[in-house]
Order: structure tokens, then sequence, then C-alpha cells
């Protein structure tokens, strides 16, 4: 058999292997080192903080974790968020992460390992994105082969549509249910194609963890059953499948049923009935093919085929007629958002504000998977070529995953994995094809030549076995098989290889640049601190730490503070004060009163602060220096929240011009003048003009002088950049006055006269 | 070294009642002296009031070397440092009795002079005090725009257990710019002048002549009087309420790494209605920042130090420059700083509250000794960083040595109030490192002395490090060696 290259001869096959396992090692040190370092940008150009909103909270109930034990953990009920109403913290979170670093932590210090607990909780995110890439490795070393895995490993460690959700500081959920999706999903395929209860249990054990860990754990609920229901229909029914699915559905189903917060949800609610269904169709599959095995009529076998389908009606019926019955409850609101775009828009605007929950745009997918989207389908039609049962998997995650990342953009995260893996697929049969050096066959004289060659070398015992095994090892196992009959097909020369090949190098080149460049620009912001660009170099803007560390130092404790609930999590976590919404947006009345008082009048809002003992106001204004997401910005939906429980009084027409424009300047609306987000962020603000005009800088509008003036509120401190105000109430007026006409009389201003005065008669 | 008390922590003491016995003792000396001339100044200031009083000792008999010096309960307890010399030099004179010694109303301390006096010799003395807590913020509030003054309360005439013939006291305002003072009746028993003369910024008191011995609850009700003055102040003033310094040696890192937990508090007139960023803004921009607000404080670090860190509990603040000095020669006798200009995250105003960390990292050569003789290793820890003007409640510094010390012994350059000895465990300890807390009130800026700690590390607690480092690789090696090749599958 001619080759384009020549390959080592004098090698012993253990040799061989070795260095293989040993590259495959060195080659995942690399990947893991760095899928860590990149994520280490926001550490190196901020510091070791916790990022964003959600992350806040986490880090605040890891610090009750590590300090109180688990068990007061467990029962931690928390009197200072939603005031005065309270959370059941212990009961309404997935614990799964806070545990995590719990132990973490513990072993760390059981270790002579004093770690600070915020340091555990920036860099867990990191640390387990290495052990997501080793988890991709094994997934797609079962679908194809090491090279492969390797190659989804490299990619899943620095794709940014995975980098976006895991940077380090960014401590949610999400850091540590990838790796835990990957390896269930590994698990799985494991179980279903060993039919091992052992792997089975062990899928069981890590979805536990997933559900402990992260809401998304509904994909695999749906996944695992939706991949056993194609392998049925598909007749590829087996014992394997059987073991594989019954042990991961029941020990997993009563594990999950383990968390407060899951509770009786696997078996009453309709996100959950396709395991079940799926539970029970192969249960009837089973016995059918029991039957099956001991009695041979082929009428009988059609008998019983139309009786598993009349079952497989009557169990979905029975689903159906319980869910109208009520045990079973209906989809919710947030699962119909899945399926129609539109849908939370008009009924629940809470979800709909939030940014993550908006349709991708294209764009996005080309920014975080970049040339990975494109290999992607080609991976996927390489799966359907061989079509193995894994492969079914790889090909219904696919779908469903594309389909979902379409919707919302968070959801980019669970298509990326599988992205991953098809790409490396389909980029490792391109390397797999071009590096063999194996090269057709050019006349038919030499074809049975060759032919004899290639069975010698077939046979292990023969002193050329090497290099068959060296060409195994760079290409994949069954393409061998197909060698075994060379072809007229294939590629000649080295010209034509290295032509495809730095190709290819160079689009990983290109890639690896393009995840640096985004992951370094636009994932590596801690957003609690922002950077601005000057003459001097990068200046931070900290206003947000300043303003709740006054917060935290120079007010009462059991101050309370209401503000958008955007900024609830920050403000328990970093000024350890009382907050009337935050992140945990489960009570739209609580954050519909919010958002009414920031849309009413003085008059209208002070009753409502008075009466749940609000102490401070906190806005975020960003018109001094630009800062775009600010609460004027946010303000129409803190109106149409407030609109869905008010209808009468707050309309969100009244809060545009005539012309229908949202402004903010002397053609803004009087309503919109008179609320209390309006006042509040530009009270003072033209002053600081002096004569000049004042200009917002993030709506480029003048806004009309004199500013707005405040009777029932005082401003008690505003940050450097004018980012955080922060208003404090006043108290009843000693004398009993109200608040506008006692202000009045402090500022020296006479009440108006209701009849106009006297005149002197003239004399005429 | 300088002697100085932190006089509410003694009286906790038990020691007390020994000492009161002791008094018979001490008043046997009473009557061999005689003040000819006692001159006090009064500088008011800040957290701090330094006071400097001149006695002119005639002695009585012959020998006479003990002389007491006497303090009101009010100033004793106020009274956070003592020092004693005579004039023009520069030696402290030792003070004997420790404890303060309280009797009828009054406290003493024993000052040893050099050498016994013959009879009418004389002596000059030299007392320096320094008061904290005895000024307050007058009127309490003050908006943003406001001047910041003070009021400094405390007793006017100077105890003495001897005849005095002839006292004055002077108290010195920072500026001219005083706004009332106390003009006492019912001395005319001492003087017929003007009791009270001002004159720019300094109120004298007195002379008053021919004081008997005063030290005693009768000549205190009868004549001691209280004066209160009411002056601008135009610096901010400053108290640490709490501080927490942790000194950590390290020989493996030849390192000495001193952290600062910080309690901040502006105790100026608490801030009247709220704060308006655009005032504060305007002010900075011509500069005519309200005296009372603190936008900022300078430290004086020590020269050589590295990897500074300033942080809160919200993270790292980056709003501070920091101006680094190499290393000096430890025999040098020039004083070098780096300079930290430290910024809070907000401007401090009256009353508001600060919390933060400070540490820093210096080469350990530049603190430490070793004596080869006795095999002991000298290490000098500063108590404090002084901030000019300020005050510190309370101070804790806790000195970690390095793993397996022995034989420690701590020098302190005053007594503190507590010592206290536990064992610290960090990064890659096994048995911990034995540590020495020392706790101290009331620091001002004088207390800036060394700690000195003396200890043995044997070659063995050297070499602990290294021995749990290995062990603890060689038995995951070892774990990872058995699992690779120990075969436990059931079948073949």
């Amino acid at each position: 058999m001619p080759k384009a290259y020549p390959l080592p001869t004098d090698l012993s096959p253990a040799t061989v292997a070795n260095t293989a396992s040993l590259v495959r090692i060195v080659a995942f040190a690399f990947i893991s080192g760095a899928a860590i370092a990149s994520r280490l940008f926001a550490v190196i150009n901020f510091e070791s903080i916790i990022h964003e909103f959600d992350p806040w909270f986490n880090y605040r109930a890891t610090r009750v974790l590590a300090s109180k034990g688990f068990y007061e953990f467990w029962n931690w009920f928390d009197p200072t968020a939603w005031y005065p109403l309270g959370r059941v913290v212990g009961g309404t979170i997935y614990p799964g992460l806070m545990a995590t670093s719990g132990v973490i932590y513990n072993l760390l210090h059981s270790l002579h390992l004093p770690v600070d607990i915020r340091n555990v909780c920036v860099l867990l995110a990191p640390g387990f994105s290495a052990l997501t890439a080793w988890a991709t490795y094994m997934f797609t070393k079962e679908m194809k082969d090491e090279s492969a895995g390797l190659l989804a490993a490299a990619f899943i460690g620095i794709v940014p549509g995975y980098i976006s959700r895991s940077v380090a500081g960014s401590y949610d959920n999400e850091a540590i249910a990838i790796f835990l999706l990957m390896f269930t999903f590994f698990l799985w395929i494991k179980a279903m194609k060993q039919g091992s209860a052992l792997y089975g249990t062990l899928a069981a054990v890590f979805y536990f963890y997933m559900v402990a860990a992260w809401g998304g754990y509904a994909f695999i609920t749906n996944m695992i059953p939706l991949h056993a229901l194609a392998l049925t229909l598909m007749g590829r029914f087996t014992n394997r499948l059987y073991v594989g699915y019954s042990s991961w559905y029941a020990i997993g189903t009563l594990a999950s049923m383990q968390v407060p917060f899951v509770g009786f949800q696997p078996v009453r609610t309709s996100e959950h009935m396709g395991a079940l269904g799926v539970f029970g169709l192969l249960q009837i599959v089973a016995f059918v093919e029991l039957v099956r095995s001991h009695v041979s009529s082929k009428q009988f076998q059609q008998l019983l085929f139309s009786g598993v389908i009349a079952a497989g009606i009557l169990g979905t019926l029975a689903i159906v007629g319980l869910t109208y019955n009520g045990s079973i409850a209906p989809w919710t609101g947030r699962f119909y958002s899945l399926w129609d775009t539109g849908y939370a828009k008009k009924y629940i605007p809470i979800i709909a504000s939030v940014s993550e929950h908006q349709p991708t745009a294209w764009p996005s997918f080309f920014m975080d998977l970049h040339f990975l989207i494109f290999l992607f389908p080609a991976g996927v039609v390489l799966c359907f070529k061989q079509l193995r049962d894994e492969h079914v998997f790889v090909i219904i995650y696919a779908l469903v995953a594309s389909y979902f990342a379409g919707v919302m953009v968070r959801l980019m995260l669970t298509l990326t994995p599988i992205v991953c893996v098809s790409a490396a697929v389909a980029l490792s049969s391109v390397f797999d094809t071009y590096i063999d050096p194996t090269e057709p066959e050019v006349s038919d004289g030499d074809k049975v030549d060759a032919s004899k060659k290639d069975k010698s070398a077939a046979t292990p015992a023969s002193g050329a076995s090497v290099v068959g095994l060296l060409t195994e090892m760079v290409t994949s196992g069954p393409s061998t098989t197909k060698k075994a009959k060379p072809t007229q097909r294939g590629i000649f020369g080295l010209d034509t290889r290295a032509a495809v090949i730095v190709n290819a190098l160079g689009m990983l080149l290109f890639f690896v640049m393009h995840c640096t460049w985004v992951t370094s620009v636009a994932y590596s912001s801690p957003s609690v601190v922002l950077a601005s660009h000057n003459q001097d170099g990068l200046q931070l803007i900290d206003d947000f730490r300043e303003a709740y560390y006054w917060l935290r130092q120079n007010t009462p404790k059991d101050a309370v503070v209401m503000s958008w609930w955007d900024y609830g999590y920050q403000i328990a976590g970093m000024a350890d004060r009382p907050t009337l919404v935050d992140n945990n947006t489960w009570n739209n009345t609580h954050i519909a009163t919010v958002g009414k008082a920031m849309s009413s009048s003085e008059e209208v809002a002070y009753p409502i602060l008075r009466k749940h003992d609000v102490d401070y106001v906190l806005v975020i204004f960003g018109g001094m220096i630009g800062y775009s997401g600010d609460d004027i910005n946010k303000f129409l939906w803190m109106v149409r929240i407030a609109q869905g429980v008010w209808p009468d009084e707050i309309q969100e027409p009244r809060y545009f011009t005539p012309q229908g424009d949202y402004r903010v300047d002397d053609q803004a609306s009087p309503t919109m003048k008179n609320s209390l987000m309006y006042k509040l962020s530009y009270y003072r603000f033209p002053e600081l003009f002096g004569g000049g005009h004042a200009q917002d800088r993030v709506r480029g509008q003048m806004i009309a002088k004199p500013g707005p003036s405040l009777d029932y509120l005082d401003e008690a401190f505003t940050s450097e950049n004018w980012i955080v105000r922060i208003y404090q109430v006043k108290k009843d007026d000693p004398l009993g006055r109200d608040l506008k006409s006692a202000n009045a009389f402090d500022q020296g201003k006479k009440r108006k006269r209701t009849r106009p005065p006297v005149r002197r008669r003239s004399l005429a | 070294m300088t002697p100085s008390l932190g006089l509410r922590g003694w009286l906790r003491l038990p020691v007390l009642a020994l000492a009161s016995l002791s008094w018979s003792f001490v008043s046997a000396t009473s009557h061999s002296f005689e003040n000819t001339a006692i001159v006090r100044t009064v500088d008011l200031g800040g957290s701090l009031v330094h006071v400097t009083t001149t006695y002119a000792i005639r002695a009585l008999d012959n020998g006479a070397q003990q002389y007491l010096v006497t303090l009101g309960e009010k100033e004793a307890h106020s009274t956070s440092w003592f020092e004693a010399k005579l004039k023009g030099q520069n030696e402290p004179l030792t003070i004997a009795t420790r404890p303060l010694i309280p009797h009828d109303g009054t406290y003493a301390y024993i000052v040893d002079l050099p050498k016994p006096l013959g009879v009418n010799g004389t002596v000059n003395l030299v007392v320096e005090s320094v008061l904290t807590h005895t000024t307050y913020p007058w009127p309490e509030k003050a908006s943003q725009k406001d001047e910041q003054s003070l009021k400094y309360e405390g007793d006017l005439l100077v105890l003495s257990p001897y005849r005095t013939a002839t006292q004055r006291i002077k108290v010195r305002a920072p500026a001219p710019r005083i706004i009332s003072y106390t003009t006492p009746k019912g001395l005319d028993a001492f003087t017929t002048d003007n009791v009270a003369t001002k004159s720019s910024a300094t109120i004298t008191y007195g002379p008053f002549s021919n004081i008997p011995p005063s030290a005693s609850t009768a000549f205190i009700e009868e004549h001691q009087k209280h004066i209160v003055v009411h002056y601008y102040f135009e610096h901010p003033v400053v108290e640490i309420t709490s501080l927490k310094r942790t000194a950590e040696i390290s020989h493996w890192g030849a390192n000495l790494n001193i952290q600062n937990d910080i309690d901040l508090h502006n105790a100026g007139p608490a801030l009247k209605g709220h704060f308006a960023r655009i005032e504060h803004q305007s002010q900075s921009y011509f500069n005519r920042l309200a005296p009372h607000i603190i936008p900022s404080l300078t430290f004086h670090l020590p020269p050589g130090i590295h990897s500074a860190y300033y942080y809160d509990l919200n993270g790292n603040v980056s709003t501070s420059r920091l101006r680094l000095t190499p290393s000096i020669p430890k025999a040098a006798q020039m004083k070098q700083y780096s300079t930290l200009e430290l910024r809070p995250r907000y401007p401090l105003l009256g009353g508001w509250n600060y919390t933060f960390t400070l540490g820093w990292d210096s080469p350990l050569a530049d603190s430490a000794g070793y004596d080869a003789s006795t095999g002991l290793y000298v290490v000098s820890v500063p108590v404090q960083t002084v901030i000019p003007g300020a005050v510190v409640n309370q101070a804790e510094v806790k000195i970690i040595l390095p793993e397996g010390a022995t034989d420690i012994g701590v020098f302190p350059p005053f007594s503190p109030l507590a010592q206290e000895r536990s064992t610290h465990i960090t990064y890659l300890d096994t048995i911990g490192r034995p540590s020495v807390a020392l706790s101290f009130e009331n620091l001002t800026d004088k207390h800036n002395g060394l700690i000195y700690v003396t200890y043995k590390v044997p070659l063995s607690a050297h070499l602990q490090k290294p021995k749990a480092v290995s062990i603890a690789f060689g038995v995951l090696f070892l774990v990872a060696f058995l699992a690779r090749r120990v075969d436990l599958s059931l079948s073949k």
C-alpha cells in the first residue's frame, strides 16, 4: 500500500500505546490550563470579586453555609429579603452550588489551607470548566474516538458560549451545571450501551446532583426519555436500554424528590410526565418482548404490538385526564414562553424584562460559537452516517437544543456542549481523512498486492503490525475495517493534505483568537465595577460598592432599602440591609408595589413607602457619566409590571409624550416628570451644570431647569459619579403638618393665599 | 523605654489594694519638696491634647529623691501617655511606682530623680502627657458647609502634694479664633490680678501664688476650678475605634506581613441634614472642603515594603496612591517612609464610619536579627502605624511566630493591658504557629515604639513544612500507583 509519508516501523505496540496515553494526558492538562486561564481575565483586569446579581445571593448563602454549617443553612429563614414577608431560603433554592463550595471550603480548611470562602466561590466556575472539558471528552469518546474527544474538550474549554456563564466570579448555578449535564449524559450513554445498572445508578446520582444544582435539570429529565422513546420507536429496544433507563429513572426520580425545592414535582407536574410515560412504556415493551420470546406466532406479535400502542395512548390519555383533574400541575408560564416568544411579554412581564430571556439574535450565534456553528451540522450529518444508538442521542440533543437556543439567549448555554461535540466529530473526521498516510491504488495490478499486504498488516503477530497500529492511532477505529478493501477514492500526495490541514489549523487558530478576544472584551466585566478608558489608561468606576458600603457602615442595621429588584441581591450581599424585592422574583405583587411606588407621584408613593417601613430608596442613575443600564431606561418595565396589578392607577401611555416618544427633557409628560423615579434620578442634577445645559449623557436630552424638587424624601448619599443615589424617606412631621407644607415653610415660601389680596379702593 | 500608661486598664487590676497600702510610705516623703514655680501648657487639638508641665523644685530635706506628680481624677483617667524629664535632657526619668496610686481624690506618679538633692537643691522637671477624649464637638452637629468647633473641658489648677509658690496655666488653641473660655471665680485667695488673659491663640490663667499642698479632696472641693474652652479646629478629628494588627513572621518566605484591620470614625460634629454630593464636588473643586470632612488619610509605611493591599468588606479599594521607598540599612539614622495616600470609598463626614483592611509585606531582614551565640532571633514589630492626631481606642497587636518557635520572649515598649498566647494555623501548617496577642487602649501618636520578640527555631521545625508536603505528595502518588495497578474486578 503506498504511503504519502513514511511512518516509523521499529516501535513496539506498547511504546505506541504508552506514548499516545501520555500525549493525551499532556494535551488534557493543557486544555484544562487553557480553560481555567481564559476565565481569569476578570480577576486579572479587575479583582477577585463576585459578579453581577444572582451570584451575590449564592455567595451570601454560601457564607451562611460555611460559617454556620449545613443544618443552619437548610433551615435558613431570611427575614431581610422581601421585607416584610421574608424568605425561606433553604426551601426555595437549588443548594447544589453552595453545598459544593461548602464541601471544597471545609476540605481545604481541614488540610490547613485557610482559603477565603470568597476565593472558593470566585474560582469555582473556572475549576469546574476543566471538569466539563473532561466530561465532554468522555462523552465524545463514546461518539467517535479519543482524538475527537480531545478536540471537543478543547472546544468546550474555550468556547465563549460557555465562558459567558463561567468566568471567574460568575458564581452561578450554571457554573457547575454544565459539567453535571455532560457527565450525566455520558453516564447515560454508558448505561444504555452496556446495559449496566451500575452506570444507570451513577447517572441517577449525577442527575440528583444536577437537580440539586440547577433548574435546567428538566432538560435531562426530558432528553433521556426522548432518546429512549426514539430508540424504541426505531425498533432498537434492547434489554440494555431497559436496564439503563429503569435504573436511572427509578433511582434518579426518588433522589431528585429529596431536594426540598423540587419536592413532589417529579410526579405531579407536566414537565416530568414524559419521563414517567416512557418508563411505563418500556415496562410494557419489555413485557411484550418477554412474551414474544416464549410465544412465536406472527399474528400474536402483531396483536401485542397494537396492544402496546393502545396502552401508550391510554397512558397519555390518563396523564391528560389527571392534568385536567388537577392531580398533575399543567405547564407553567415559563414553559409556554419557550414555545411562544411573545407569550412572556403579554402575560409575564417580569420574565420578559430580563434581557437574557429575549430571543437570540443571529450574530450572537457566531459570537458565542464562532466556526463551530458551521461545523455543527456536518457533525450531526456524520452521526446519521453510522447511526449507532448514541448517535441518535446526539441528533435529538442537537435538534432540541438548537430550537431552545433560538428562543432564549440564556439557553445558548445548553446548545454549546453539543455544538462542541458535533464540531469535534466533524473536524476530527477531516483530520482522520487527511492525516491518514494511506494513498489509494493507482492501478488494478497493485490492488491485489495491496490487499494482501493489508491483510498481513491486520494480523497482529506480523512485524508490520506497528504500522497498522500507528495508522489506527492516527485514524479512527471503524475506518480501518473499511480500509481492508482499498478503494480508488482517496487523497494523493502531501500537497492536498497540507492544503486542507493548514486550512483547518488556520480556522482553529482564528477560533482561539476569537475566543480570547470575546472573553476579554465581552464576558469578563464584573458589572459591579465598571471600567472606563481615558487618557490615563484604565480607570475603575466603583460607584456601586461605594454606595453599598456607605449603606453598610452608616445606616442602622435594620434600615429597609427599596430599589428595583435588579439590585436586591447586591444590596443584601454588599450593604447587608433588608430589601423589599430582589432577583428571586417570586412575588409579582410585591414587585408591582415597588413599581407603583417608583412610577407614581411623591404624594401617592409616600404612604406606600411608609407602610412598608422603607427608610431609604436607592436608584441607579447613569445620566452623569453615560451608564446606560440605569433605572430610567428600565423604568417602562416598572410601569408595565405595576400596570399589570393596578391597571386603573398606572397606565403606560401616560409616560410617553403626545407624539409617543419616551423623553426626559422638557417635553416629557407631566406623569413622567412627577414620577418618583424621575424626581429621584434628576434631583439637583441641573445644578451640576451651573448656567449651562444639563445634558443627560445616556439619552442625549437636556433636562429642564429648575430640576425636580422633593418634599417627602431627602437626598442621603450620591456616589462619586452619581450612578447610585440614595434618598431617605422623611418621617412624619413632628408638628403634624403634611410634609409638603412643612418643606415649603422651611424654605421660607409663603403659603399661597386662597383669595386675592384686597385692593385699595380707588377714589373715583 | 518611655513609660506610659492607660490608667483605666490599671484600675481593673487587683494590684490596687496593695498599692493603696504603700501610700503611707509615700506620704512620708511628701513634705520634702517645695514647688517654686509650676508652668503648665495645654496644647489643644482634636482627639489628643498635649500637656507640658514644668515643675521648678526645691528640696527641703537632705537626700530627697522621690518626687510625686499628682493628677486629678478626671485627668488621670484621660491621660494615656506620661513622661518626665529633667529640663534640657533627653533621657526620660524612671517612674518608680506603677500602677498609679489613688489617694484622697488624686492619683500620683512617683518620679525618681537621678540623684538625691541636698537642702535647697533645685531642679527643673518637665512632665509631658497626652490626654485623650477630653474634647468634644460643639455644636454637636454641623452641616456640610459649616466650620468645626470643639470644646475642651478640664481642671484648672495643677495639683501637688507640696506647697507651690507660684503656678501658671496656659491653654493654647491651634488658631487664634477662640469662641469662648471660662474665667473662673473664687480664686482671690491666690491672685489679685486678672484670673484669665487672652492674647492671640493663648489663654493664660494666673499666676496663682502661695498654694498650699493641694493633693487632697478638701482642697479640690474648695479651690479646684473647671474650665471650658470653645475653639475652632481646622483639621478633622480622627478616631480609630478599633485596630487589629497582625504581624506574621515567615522564615521560609523571609517575609514579615503586617495587616491592620481598622475601624475609622470621624469624631467631629455629626453631619446635620444629609450629604449632598453636589456641594461636596463644588467644595473639592474650589479646594474649600469643610474641616470636619476626611477625604483621605496619609500613612507613613515602613521603607522597603511591597505587595501592599487595601480592601474592605466589599473587596479591593482602588482609590489610593502608594509611593514606595527602598529598604534602608538597619543602622541608618535617616527617616524614610513609603507614603500611602489612602482614600476611603466615600468622603468621611462627621459621625461616619469606615472599616477597612490595610496590609503589606516587608523583607524580614529589615526588622529581624539573629544572635548566633544564643541562637535567638529578634524581630521588631511597630505597635501601630501612627496617624498624626488620631487616637486608637482599642488596639490588639498579634504577632505570629514561625511554626515550632520556642523560648518566646516579648518585650513591648510600654505595658499592655493584657497579653495572651494562642496557636494560629495557616497554609501548610501541621502543628500551628505560636502567637502572642497584646492589647492596648487609647494609643496616641506618642505610642510609636517597637515590640521586640525573641524566639528560637530548631532545625527540625524549619524542616517541618517540606516534610509535611513531601509526605502528602508521597501518599498521593502511592494511592495513584495502587489505584492503577491493583485490579479489583471480579471477573477476568
